[in-house]
């Protein structure tokens, strides 16, 4: 864990899940492993890990082997690239995502499926009158 | 403020109608990033870009500002080898003047395909009340209209003729009467 007093300058590497409730600035890679910014985390880095969760703040390129969660209090800056990436409610990203189901180790909805799972009825407004066919 | 209630789309499934199983996804969504649009999409082998003009509005030029063309330019930056298969345009062009939008198509044009498609919300009446609305896919023919936490300044929506003028670069193939005067648009690349 790195503390909420704590500023990390240069490159984070390990084999350990790692926390990241302070500041963190260079790289973070941590390949087969998590990493999660709390909501007083802020990095200014690309971060490599397995999963990423993100409730601070990251300005960076994210890449995760499974997945990618941004929540609602996160704040994202970059691009994702990730066989999954879910962003919650309220969460705030500007960049682009890069996703690929069929790379996702499981629960990846099939393809042909073609719309999110869990889809409560919705209460459906159809549209009035279609003006043109071309 | 009441939800809005889901809406259906006839013309959001042509977007999907020629896409193949195993094909890579490349679209534009000039807006927020909602969650339900990247639920939607994380069915597909696909890389999104986000672009929120919205929360860059006004977009103006103006002695002090660099001009439209180095502003979208700016705002885009779309890298340079990325070519889109679609285009979500909701409301955005309700929010430009015409000068903006031939400026932000012509710096859209180098990453359109002859058949990129675009999905639009625009009005049939400039007399329109303004919508203040987000949108997220809810699924392939149903889109979730969610309220704006503040209204979007700037809206001054063009009439159908004049859009068509406008989007120089897009054929209009089909569009639909919705509710409160708006309109939607299914809109092909015209290159």
């Amino acid at each position: 864990m790195i503390g909420p007093s704590i500023i990390i300058k240069g490159e984070v590497s390990g084999e350990e899940d790692l926390h990241i409730q302070g500041r963190v600035e260079g790289t973070i890679s941590l390949n087969g492993n998590q990493v999660s910014v709390g909501e007083s985390g802020q990095v200014c880095a690309d971060i490599q890990a397995k999963h990423v969760k993100i409730d601070g703040e990251v300005t960076g390129d994210v890449s995760a082997s499974e997945n990618v969660v941004i929540s609602k209090s996160g704040n994202v800056r970059g691009n994702i690239v990730a066989p999954r990436v879910t962003l919650e409610d309220g969460a705030n990203f500007k960049g682009s995502i890069d996703m690929d189901p069929s790379a996702a180790a499981s629960g990846a909805a099939p393809l042909s499926s073609r719309q999110p799972a869990n889809s409560p009825a919705p209460d459906i407004k159809t549209p009035a009158l279609d003006l043109k066919s071309g | 403020m009441d939800k809005p209630a889901i809406q259906t789309s006839k013309l959001l499934p042509s977007l999907f109608e020629h896409i193949e199983e195993e094909q890579r996804l490349t679209v534009l969504h000039v807006g927020p990033a909602l969650s339900e649009t990247v639920d939607f999409f994380a069915n597909y082998r696909c890389r999104l870009h986000f672009i929120d003009l919205f929360s860059e509005l006004p977009i103006l030029a103006s002695e002090d500002t660099p001009s439209l063309h180095q502003q979208f330019e700016e705002l885009l930056s779309i890298p340079a080898e990325t070519k889109f298969d679609i285009c979500l345009f909701w409301d955005v062009f309700n929010f430009l003047t015409g000068e903006a939008i031939q400026a932000f198509l012509a710096v859209l044009r180098p990453h359109l395909r002859p058949n990129t498609l675009a999905h639009a919300f625009s009005v049939h009446n400039v007399n329109a009340p303004q919508c203040n609305h987000l949108y997220g896919i809810r699924k392939i023919d149903a889109i979730r209209p969610g309220n704006r936490a503040m209204a979007v300044p700037g809206y001054a929506p063009h009439s159908q003729r004049q859009l068509k003028e406008t989007l120089d670069c897009f054929r209009f193939e089909r569009s639909v009467l919705l509710p409160d005067s708006r309109l939607e648009l299914l809109l092909q690349a015209r290159l």
